[in-house]
């Protein structure tokens, strides 16, 4: 193989971030003690307390791989109830939920998570760290992954799942039209799933932007961070809405508030624009990490490096913003005004332009080097085949006349497949041929990969490209029998037919990992001469990553030169010297040490929560309110104990990182990760507010007027109420600013007595919620905010508790900082809250 | 930080132009305009708006770094094509009439 320019050699010549290399030490006394320091215990226990990024990483694709299978066989019910016209293997209700849980769980239960799972196994060695920034988190993201799946295929066991489709349309999913628990366990089971969702969004975030290897700048780092940052930061805006709808959803199954019950002032259109306004940069959040795979293993496989690194990043901020611009395209036939549908329609062609600079870019790598045709090849191949087929029917359907003829019909569920399978699907197969040396230290054994992949090329197009034409001639999706068009047959029959040796191809796909795996004989390190920073590390790869980090010098080599002087300790923070897991914290843009972060052992607090707030789902789910309540008494306690588990403690000295550069530890430094994670969740939890007002904007301004009741409220008295809460908080929000004991327990009071004036306000003066949309609104405005009020005071009880126990101190902050942001956020919120309240009476 | 706020602010900015605009034809459309045509002064306000959001990506490219540099192209690119994604999302409001 020819070498490969690394792509960071210009961070050699890092202006700012020189860390001079430590003297060479024993590699094996290096690899004993970090072993010592960073393995998962032993047996079932070890993998239950298991927090290590490697460990996660790979069972959260594991499990996806494993959800994967079940959908796949859904998939396969349903081609072989539609292989002929009048098929009586599934009756309707039966189709109905298979056909939902096959979509639910392709998109939250392997899709994403599959993600989630490649960024947390791939980053930190990627980026030259040992761990992901909140390794407790990534644990409690996994457990909640899993027990929500479960609970939604125990469902599907028990004849109870979903059955209202994917993106479960009201009415279709109100509590008239979907009596049963099947809307519950779609609505509480996706938003469990989705706490991982965000927890590993918070997590790539704040990794990518704190954790490079020094002088790793942002305008150098491996192109897989930026997508994967540009990924993360759609999960941060894109979920929030998704929750915003399936709580209110679930609010108006559970109590009848009617947000989408156009007889009482809701709309079921509000129910479209948040599903939506996630759904549609969902598939972006899908095809974003692919496309960084795409980025990586192209130039490696074409031993050159990636040509237009710039217009990709360019292309990639592109597509995070206008991703959000195109929501309302899937509600082009709902009546939207004509000059919307201008809008949506242009912005969905405008997208197809940074796709096509990525695509253009990774042709035009190829062209420059020299392709080899290795198995991770053939699969970007099958990328760029069946992708752009699906990026070109995608153009077809952002033209609105277009659309209203083949809106829901077998030529969507064509374009959605070649997008998903080809975007994501295929780019996942080259991802695992490729990095599974790191995994197993194996090489693979030739010959079944090859074969498989032609049989899953074949069996897709013999699958999917039938349905467009199935579709043009006027197919419905969602149908179960088709009676009266014996004219579909032969199509749906081929389909169906070649849907099975698609199949066949997938277990084939499966077959050449578990050879490899298990028979494969041991490869070389870095088996494709790649230059980045994940192979520049033993395979497979040890717990802890690199023995010491890489700095300035080991970004400029190849990863081959890199990997032994990393061993030997010649980078930073060598070694576990101090018996606790250590890793540098870099600054934002030039990746600069800042400070050495120490993170959480193995610990079983993750599985503890998550099963508590699967107990409060379950609860939900049982229509037992009380019960669900109380069941998130244990979930508040845990949460106390997993934060006591930061308060600082140990030795807080200064630890020597390298020659002459000695760093404080997180407790000393300003601007922790826990900080930066705090700014990431504000972003996530704002939109999550901000999804509320386009549900008051969109319900006042919109929707076809029914009259609400007269209001009840006397302005006065509510006036003097929100005046109260308003004084409070902007107290709280001040006070904090003090750092001292007294202001935290002023802070704690001033938050209670706002909490107080909620509590009475919307006892004596709120309407009833369930009267009218409009007051169901304002009482989840008013939860909201009282939420973020109980968990300000929760906050500042810790406080007042790290005073008391002597943990803060001029040099150590404790939860001081993060008290004030969540204070201040709250503060904000509320204002807001209540003005838009007092425009909204005033409006009506 | 400054960088990558220096980055995002021309695609902000088209998302906010992009938001009020649509809740602004969202409100004409359903109060007073009927569903035969936006009227007139409704349509010289979200012209208006347009136009007045164009101009403001004028500071943004001044602010935007010169030089041939990665981490000074970045961002200039990244204004264009927050202008960019404007004119071609919002023109509509130029040539459509109707609700
Ligand atoms: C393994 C091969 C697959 C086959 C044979 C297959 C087949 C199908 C078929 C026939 C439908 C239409 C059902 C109907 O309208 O009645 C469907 C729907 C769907 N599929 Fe797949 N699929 C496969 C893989 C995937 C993957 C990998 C994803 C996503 C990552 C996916 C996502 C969806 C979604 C979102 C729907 C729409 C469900 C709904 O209408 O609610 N599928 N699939």
């Amino acid at each position: 193989m020819t070498d490969i320019p690394t792509p960071a050699a210009a961070s050699a010549r890092a202006d700012s971030v020189h860390v001079a290399p430590a003297p060479a030490q024993r590699a094996l006394a290096l690899h004993r003690d970090l072993t010592r320091v960073w393995r998962n215990d032993r047996g079932l226990w070890g993998q239950i307390t298991a927090v290590n990024h490697t460990t996660l990483g790979l069972r959260f694709m594991g499990t996806a791989l494993v959800f994967f299978a079940i959908g796949g066989i859904l998939s396969m019910l349903i081609r072989a109830q539609l292989a002929t016209h009048q098929g009586a293997f599934l009756d309707t209700a039966l189709y109905n939920q298979i056909f939902t849980m096959h979509g639910s769980i392709m998109m939250f239960l392997f899709a994403i998570p599959m993600l989630e799972g490649l960024g947390i196994w791939l980053l930190p060695k990627l980026l030259g760290t040992r761990d992901m920034a909140f390794p407790r988190l990534t644990a409690l993201g996994y457990w909640c992954y899993l027990f929500g799946g479960l609970i939604m295929l125990t469902a599907l066991l028990f004849g109870v799942a979903p059955h209202d489709g994917w993106f479960m349309y009201t009415p279709l999913s109100d509590a008239t039209h979907s009596p049963g628990i099947n809307a519950d366990v779609w609505l509480l089971g996706v938003t469990f799933v989705e706490i991982s969702a965000v927890a590993a969004a918070v997590e790539i975030t704040v990794t990518i932007l704190r954790q490079r290897a020094p002088g790793m700048k942002l305008t150098e780092m491996p192109l897989f961070a930026w997508y994967m940052l540009g990924t993360s930061a759609m999960m941060l805006v894109g979920f929030p809405p998704l929750i915003a709808g399936s709580v209110l959803l679930e609010l108006e199954r559970a109590f009848g508030w009617p947000f989408f019950d156009p007889t009482r002032g809701g709309d079921p259109l509000l129910w479209q624009h948040l599903f939506w306004l996630f759904g549609h940069p969902e598939v972006y959040i899908i095809f974003l990490p692919a496309a960084g795979v795409m980025s990586m293993i192209i130039p490696v496989m074409c031993r050159t490096t990636i040509l237009g690194y710039g217009a990709i990043v360019a292309a990639i901020l592109a597509l995070v913003f206008l991703s959000f611009g195109l929501w309302v395209h899937h509600m082009f036939t709902v009546g939207i005004p004509h000059m919307a549908l201008a809008f949506f329609s242009a912005a969905s062609v405008l997208v197809a332009v940074p796709t096509a600079v990525q695509v253009f870019a990774w042709i035009g790598t190829m062209w420059k080097g020299h392709p080899q045709l290795h198995l991770p090849m053939y699969h970007i191949c099958g990328f760029f085949l069946t992708f752009v087929m699906g990026g070109l029917t995608g153009v077809m359907l952002a033209i609105v006349p277009f659309n209203w003829q083949a809106h829901d019909t077998a030529f969507v569920t064509a374009h959605l497949h070649y997008v998903l399978i080809g975007g994501f699907v295929f780019p996942m197969m080259a991802a695992a041929t490729y990095w599974l040396p790191l995994i197993t230290g194996k090489a693979r054994i030739r010959g079944v990969g090859e074969a498989a992949f032609w049989v899953i090329l074949l069996g897709f197009h013999g699958t999917f490209f039938i349905m467009h034409l199935t579709g043009l001639m006027g197919m419905p999706r969602r149908i179960d029998v088709y009676p009266d068009n014996p004219e579909w047959v032969w199509l749906n029959l081929t389909s169906s037919i070649f849907s099975f040796v698609l199949t066949i191809g997938f277990a084939m796909f499966v077959l050449d990992l578990i050879l490899q795996a298990t028979l494969g004989q041991r490869t070389r390190r870095d088996p494709w001469d790649a230059p980045t920073l994940d192979w520049a590390m033993p395979v497979p790869s040890p717990s802890y990553n690199f023995a010491s980090l890489p700095i300035s010098r080991h970004l400029g080599q190849s990863a081959r030169d890199a990997v032994l002087s990393l061993a030997r300790g010649e980078g930073a923070l060598a070694g576990a010297a101090r018996g606790r897991r250590e890793l540098l914290v870099t600054s934002v843009g030039v990746a600069r040490p800042h400070h050495v972060a120490i993170l959480p052992g193995n610990t079983a607090l993750p599985l503890y929560l998550s099963a508590s707030i699967g107990v409060f789902v379950l609860m939900m789910l049982a229509g037992q309110y009380r019960l669900a309540a109380l069941a998130l008494v244990p979930v508040g306690a845990l949460i106390w104990v997993w934060a006591r588990g930061m308060a600082p403690a140990g030795d807080l000295r200064a630890v020597e990182v390298a020659p002459n550069l000695n760093l404080p530890v997180h407790h000393c430094a300003q601007h922790s990760l826990a900080r930066t994670g705090l700014a990431a969740v504000l972003v996530a939890d704002g939109t999550l507010f901000v999804s509320l007002l386009f549900g008051v904007a969109f319900l006042s301004v919109v929707t076809p007027a029914t009259p609400p009741p007269a209001a009840g409220a006397d302005t006065v008295t509510s006036l003097v109420g929100l005046g109260v809460i308003g004084i409070a908080l902007v107290l709280a929000a001040l006070v904090g600013r003090l750092n001292t004991r007294s202001a935290a327990a002023l802070g704690l009071g001033a938050n209670l007595l706002a909490l107080a004036a909620l509590l009475w306000l919307a006892f004596s003066q709120m309407d009833d919620p369930t009267a009218h949309a409009r007051d169901a609104l304002r009482a989840a405005v008013a939860g909201y905010v009282g939420l973020h009020m109980l968990v300000a005071a929760a906050m500042a009880a810790f406080v007042l508790d790290q005073f008391r126990r002597g943990e803060i101190t001029p040099q150590t902050q404790g939860a001081l900082g993060a008290w004030q942001m969540w204070q201040h956020f709250t503060t904000a919120v509320a204002l807001l809250a209540a003005l838009v309240l007092i425009a909204q009476v005033g409006v009506s | 930080m400054r960088w990558l706020a220096l980055l995002i602010s021309g695609p902000m900015l088209w998302a906010f132009l992009f938001s009020l605009i649509y809740a602004l034809h969202g409100w004409a459309c359903a109060g007073g305009s009927g569903p035969e045509g936006l009227d007139g002064g409704a349509r010289m306000l979200l012209i208006g708006v347009w136009v007045l959001g164009l101009i403001a990506f004028i500071p943004l490219l001044r602010l935007a770094p010169s030089g041939q540099e990665r981490h000074q192209r970045l961002p200039r690119m990244a204004v264009w094509i927050g202008l960019a994604a404007t004119i071609v999302t919002l023109f509509p409001v130029t040539v459509i009439t109707s609700c």
